[in-house]
């Protein structure tokens, strides 16, 4: 009985030594911790995370007034339930005056190769519709292809799979998306800025045909990271016009990004193009001049003025884009309108005062191909932050 | 009875041994059988004095020494580093020298910055000692659109690498 006893207590103390043992591993995972504690503590296994991005512009057009606008302000929120299961949640605020839900999902890791993910999410396409935080690309302003082509911020509710093979440094994803509004309110979708209008945003959105998004980014060359997307489905019509002619265009849009950097040169570029069909019906039934075909890249180049090592980084840049959101219009059976086929330069500068906070100054050269426009000038300042 | 005195003895041995958790352990274990090419070892903690002051964890349950049956084949540095607004789990195998053979990415709990896992990119740590000083973006490549987590994992071998150095200066290595 008391070699009985005695081995109990073995199997006692082995499993609270084991436990104290845990303990100090992982540091926060079994401490007891309020909700201020948890979020002060950012990395916790377990718990709260909080964070955001914010970016303050000053946009100065030549001969004409400037603009000076608190561009985005966004919360983030997280809450990891177990390391397996995860919410997180971007609470933007537009202008000062518009608030939007920019990110809410829940995510199930299965393993390390798999993810599954459903609620509000980002469409992966090109660079920056999922890489947006005003650190991590240069320009106080978006790339334009990343406005008029691919309409970052681009999120719908839907559900899919993520995750990465690190043996073969490829990542994936793959989504079952709501699409765009064929009409969004008052709004249609139109020559100028394309599928904009018709971003649904999660928001009281209707569905009638389920899209499909995947992306693949390959990181296996040193320095270099490509990506591949595509995206295919329909725009969503209301109940009550859903069969007739026009209610709804079919979207198919491929993008191809690159971004490489080798110690302090950096360069990164994108080819999105996206093909629209049945938009002769629905340019007649909505008398809007949507394109059959929309199309834009840019490539643009940096290098760090200042030493490797150092905390600070200062990157001067250039980039030239070309953007058409008219870039066929025949089976569209519109006239093509060619001040939608836009170029500019942008070139400047992106101070890295800290990781994560950094000021920003450009000047664009905003041109399009119509015969004897003139070139308009804009000079942009900004700071951006990230944490 | 005797069954039980050796379930007990098992309990304590197999704690004792890593402080590592079982899913954590399994991933080590796989990685040290493919690095050594053995199938038999023994990992048991090296136990560096309390009282000096080094740049990384050097706990029970962080560096362990790597036996096949008496013969020392290397180490094993087991940590965990921050991510954008998580941790990670990270391994470094050294050998016998203390020459970096591999590391690895053990777990990574978010989704920026997962690009630090890649094989590819973990090679560049492979042949580090501690007379190398590793700079971010210098002789450790960066990768777009991960930045942070790159500078955490350059970091983290950095400081294992000083800590071993310092160690190795006070002799208790």
């Amino acid at each position: 009985m008391k070699k009985l006893i005695l081995s109990i207590s073995i199997i006692i103390s082995g499993i609270i030594s084991a436990q104290t043992i845990s303990q100090d591993t992982t540091a926060t995972k079994n401490k007891q911790q309020n909700a201020a504690q948890n979020i002060l503590n950012g990395n916790s296994s377990k718990g709260i995370t909080v964070g955001g991005y914010a970016e303050v512009d000053y946009n100065q057009p030549e001969n004409a007034n400037g603009t000076m606008d608190v561009h985005r302000l966004v919360m983030l929120l997280g809450y990891k339930f177990s390391d397996k299961v995860q919410f997180v949640t971007e609470i933007e605020y537009e202008h000062v005056k518009e608030v939007y839900v920019e990110q809410a999902f829940l995510n199930y890791n299965l393993n390390d190769n798999v993810n599954i993910r459903g609620g509000l999410m980002l469409v992966p396409m090109g660079i920056v519709n999922e890489y947006h935080e005003p650190t991590t690309f240069n320009g106080v302003e978006r790339p334009n292809v990343d406005k008029s082509i691919v309409p970052s911020t681009w999120r719908e509710i839907g559900v899919g799979v993520t995750g990465r093979f690190n043996e073969v440094s490829l990542g994936y994803q793959a989504y079952i998306f709501n699409g765009f509004a064929s009409v969004n309110g008052e709004n249609v979708l139109g020559g100028s800025n394309g599928l904009r209008n018709g971003r649904q945003k999660g928001a009281e959105s209707t569905i009638s045909t389920p899209n499909l998004s995947a992306k693949f980014d390959y990181y296996g060359i040193s320095g270099l990271r490509l990506g591949l997307s595509g995206y295919f489905g329909r725009t969503q019509a209301a109940d009550d016009i859903q069969d007739i002619d026009g209610a709804d265009v079919g979207v198919s849009m491929f993008g191809f990004d690159a971004r490489y950097i080798n110690k302090r040169f950096s360069a990164r570029g994108q080819y999105i193009h996206a093909l629209i069909t049945d938009a002769n019906d629905y340019n007649a039934l909505y008398d809007t001049n949507l394109g059959s075909e929309l199309k834009g890249w840019y490539a643009e180049a940096a290098y760090n003025l200042l030493p490797l090592g150092v905390e600070q980084k200062l990157d001067a840049f250039v980039r030239y884009e070309i953007y058409d959101t008219h870039a066929a219009t025949n089976e569209a059976n519109i006239a093509r309108n060619l001040a939608y086929n836009r170029n500019e330069w942008t070139a400047g500068f992106s101070y890295h005062v800290a990781q994560g906070a950094v000021v920003k100054a450009d000047y664009q050269l905003l041109d399009n191909v119509v015969n004897g426009n003139k070139t308009k000038g804009q000079l942009n300042i900004g700071f951006g932050v990230w944490f | 009875m005797v069954l039980k005195n050796i379930f007990g003895l098992v309990f304590i041995l197999f704690f004792v041994i890593s402080g590592l958790t079982d899913k954590l352990q399994k991933k080590v274990d796989k990685v040290i059988t493919s690095t050594f090419e053995v199938e038999v070892f023994s990992m048991q903690p090296k136990i560096v004095s309390q009282d000096i002051e080094l740049p990384s964890e050097f706990s029970n349950n962080t560096f362990f020494e790597i036996k096949n049956n008496d013969t020392l084949l290397g180490y094993a540095y087991v940590s965990k580093a921050p991510s954008k607004t998580d941790e990670f789990d990270y391994l470094i195998v050294f050998d016998a020298d203390l020459v970096i053979m591999t590391s690895k990415v053990l777990v990574y709990r978010e989704d920026y910055g997962g690009e630090i896992g890649s094989k590819r990119w973990l090679k560049q740590f492979v042949g580090k000692s501690t007379s190398d000083d590793l700079v971010y973006g210098a002789n450790i490549a960066a990768i777009s659109g991960a930045t942070i987590s790159v500078r955490s994992m350059t970091n983290a071998v950095n400081n294992v690498l000083k800590s071993i150095k310092i160690l190795q200066h006070k002799n208790l290595l």
